[in-house]
């Protein structure tokens, strides 16, 4: 076949422009680190903390390290408990956002969107005045005479979730606020005149066709939590290491950015099998990075 | 609608970002002499030092701030030639980034100020006779009590193992300092060298595990401030402003020892703005800008000219003035080499 100058210009060429510095940008920033991390995830350190390039397995063996598991299983039951309560929490949200008239649905959204203007350690470290030993929340309590001496509500792993949800919390309410919204409301009708109520309408009507959209944000909220390590500093007073913390401490103070990295590799990996679920259940990729 | 909530979010997210923006671009206009690019502790260097050291020399400061020695080091030997010129490492860390070979050797000739260290703080293991480094501002770990809600005397750091202490007590979230701190309340170095003493160390750290309620390096005055807890280890900064708040916060340092440290000023070999470095560092020195530092960080200030010139609050404070014996019965803590994976085993288990 000859060389088809015009189709070479008017679709190659243009394709190439537009689209070689998306992929530049895919392979420098994403691709090669991604890469240089895997490699190093095979290495050990020297003495003088450098990264010595020789094949070991050692860091993938630590993983198994009862503390370790341990800190995996701590971590993991964290982020189950965020992503429930932030389904609890976000479901009815989003319901009412839906139901709601366009002024207050615009309000609704603006306070979910407005604390984003602060940084969040700020709005964390607010929480430690609320709920610290001799907090408001704390005096206040006191005061009403409820209790005698302050709970202690900081620094433990109720308030890691807490900071979790806190933080997370909006990421599960727009998935579920785009299935509302979409919902074929003629279904919801048919099933009222078919003489379900309510509560038999929601479990086998607006739930199952709902349940993309939670499923989204759970993915959404489950896999950030995994890294939040400030939250847990923060929150948790640093008594309730997720895997964040473990990472993070691998590269700033270990000086083991080798298994560091073979922590991180791990991280990708239980991303990569939640996202491979969410898709095999039918999920689209596009939900999980749109509003 | 959902199109419309789209671009309420994306307006709402990029204002917040061009306001950002503004806020960097606007001070960047001045006429200048040059730069000088500062790599330093966070809560280190007065802004009221920067702008007078621009303001007599027109050279134009950047600063930006670290808060451990081994994000300094990865910065520094990440971040590419010339990013910095003057970068401020403690004690080991001066020896690692010589041994790197990453600090320029010092022209004396041109940092007279030199004569206003205290000579007791100079010629130290990690670089002797200063040719690379100039002490800056240091300290040591001690015990923050708060006299009101602890009644018995403490003395060491194994005082702060009863029951009286049961979540009770802040530290600093930093392997090297608590893992020291308990090898030294049982007669080791702060240095541990041997697997027997590890094991020794490891078993008393989980005892102290239930005493903690929270580990923070940023600020854990805050924690004895607030009334979260009624001791910690921290340096002995944090313990001069908390006793300069209250009357109620008293400071022991520890009768085995403490872990003592010195942050020094430093040249990178990179630096591209090695002439205004000096001048920085010559500046830093004198004791009049010493004093300016001092009054905003209540750190050990190793600089004796500028002492007759501190404020009373810093001269009677322990905390603060730290007595010299105190410095001298004092350990540095070293670089661990290979034995960095044992400290974070040990602090992996104290803190999971």
């Amino acid at each position: 076949m000859l060389f088809d100058k015009t189709k070479f210009t008017s679709k190659t060429v243009p394709l190439f422009v537009m689209v070689s510095p998306a992929t530049a940008w895919l392979v420098l920033l994403i691709a090669i680190p991604l890469l240089y991390i895997f490699v190093i995830s095979f290495c050990s350190t020297t003495e003088s903390h450098n990264i010595a390039f020789s094949f070991t397995l050692k860091n993938y063996i630590k993983l198994f390290d009862r503390t370790i598991l341990s800190i995996y299983w701590n971590s993991l039951s964290v982020s189950v408990l965020t992503a429930v309560f932030c389904v609890l929490i976000a479901y009815p949200f989003a319901y009412i956002m839906v139901k709601t008239s366009p002024l207050k649905r615009t309000l609704m959204m603006v306070g979910l969107m407005l604390p984003f203007w602060t940084n969040s350690l700020i709005r964390l470290y607010s929480w430690r005045t609320l709920l610290g030993r001799n907090g408001y929340v704390n005096d206040f309590l006191i005061y009403i005479g409820v209790i005698n001496e302050p709970i202690e509500m900081m620094f433990t792993r109720s308030a890691v979730v807490l900071g979790m949800v806190y933080t997370l919390l909006p990421f599960m309410v727009l998935p579920i606020f785009a299935v509302i919204d979409k919902l074929d409301k003629t279904l919801i009708e048919a099933s009222k005149d078919l003489g379900a109520n309510f509560i038999k309408t929601f479990c086998y009507v607006i739930l199952p066709l709902t349940a993309p959209g939670i499923f989204a944000g759970v993915i959404m909220v489950f896999i950030p939590s995994l890294g939040l390590f400030f939250v847990s500093d923060l929150m948790g007073g640093g008594n309730n290491q997720i895997i964040g913390n473990l990472i993070s401490r691998q590269f700033k103070e270990a000086f083991n950015w080798p298994f560091g990295a073979t922590l991180s590799i791990m991280l990708i990996a239980i991303t990569i099998f939640l996202v491979r679920v969410y898709t095999k259940k039918g999920g689209k990729l596009d939900e999980l990075g749109a509003v | 609608m959902r199109k419309g909530l789209v671009c309420l979010f994306l307006f709402f997210a990029g204002v917040g970002v061009f306001f950002t923006g503004c806020s960097g671009s606007a001070s960047s206009e001045k006429e200048s002499a040059g730069e000088l690019n500062l790599f330093i502790w966070t809560e280190y260097m007065p802004a009221s030092v920067l702008d007078a050291f621009e303001r007599e020399t027109g050279i134009k400061i950047n600063m930006s701030t670290y808060s451990s020695n081994e994000d300094l080091l990865a910065k520094v030997k990440s971040g590419g030639d010339g990013i910095y010129d003057v970068v401020v490492p403690s004690d080991y860390m001066v020896k690692m980034m010589i041994n790197e070979g990453l600090l320029l050797e010092l022209d004396k000739t041109k940092l007279n100020n030199i004569e206003n260290v205290e000579q007791a703080y100079l010629n130290r293991y990690y670089d002797l006779g200063n040719k690379f480094s100039i002490p800056y501002m240091g300290g040591v770990m001690a015990i923050a009590v708060n006299k009101t809600k602890i009644a018995s005397p403490i003395a060491s750091v194994s005082d702060l193992f009863g029951e009286e202490f049961r979540r009770n007590l802040v530290v600093l979230d930093d392997n090297r300092a608590i893992i020291g701190a308990v090898s030294k309340s049982l007669g080791y170095s702060l240095n541990p060298a041997t697997d027997e003493e590890f094991e020794a160390i490891e078993s008393k750290l989980l005892e102290l595990k239930p005493n903690i309620k929270l580990r923070d390096s940023d600020s854990p005055k805050t924690a004895m401030l607030n009334g979260e807890t009624a001791a910690g280890l921290m340096w002995s900064a944090e313990i001069a402003i908390c006793m300069q708040e209250s009357s109620n916060f008293t400071v022991v340092f520890p009768k085995e020892g403490c872990y003592v440290f010195m942050d020094n000023l430093t040249i990178l070999k990179t630096a591209k703005n090695v002439e205004n470095a000096e001048k920085f560092i010559n500046f830093v020195l004198r004791p009049d800008i010493s004093k300016m530092i001092s009054d905003e960080y209540p750190y050990l200030n190793p600089n004796k000219a500028a002492l007759p010139l501190l404020t009373d609050s810093y001269k009677n404070n322990p905390a603060s003035n730290i007595a010299p014996e105190v410095f001298r019965n004092g350990e540095f803590v070293q670089d661990a080499g290979l034995k960095v994976e044992k400290y974070d085993e040990l602090w992996t288990k104290f803190t999971k």
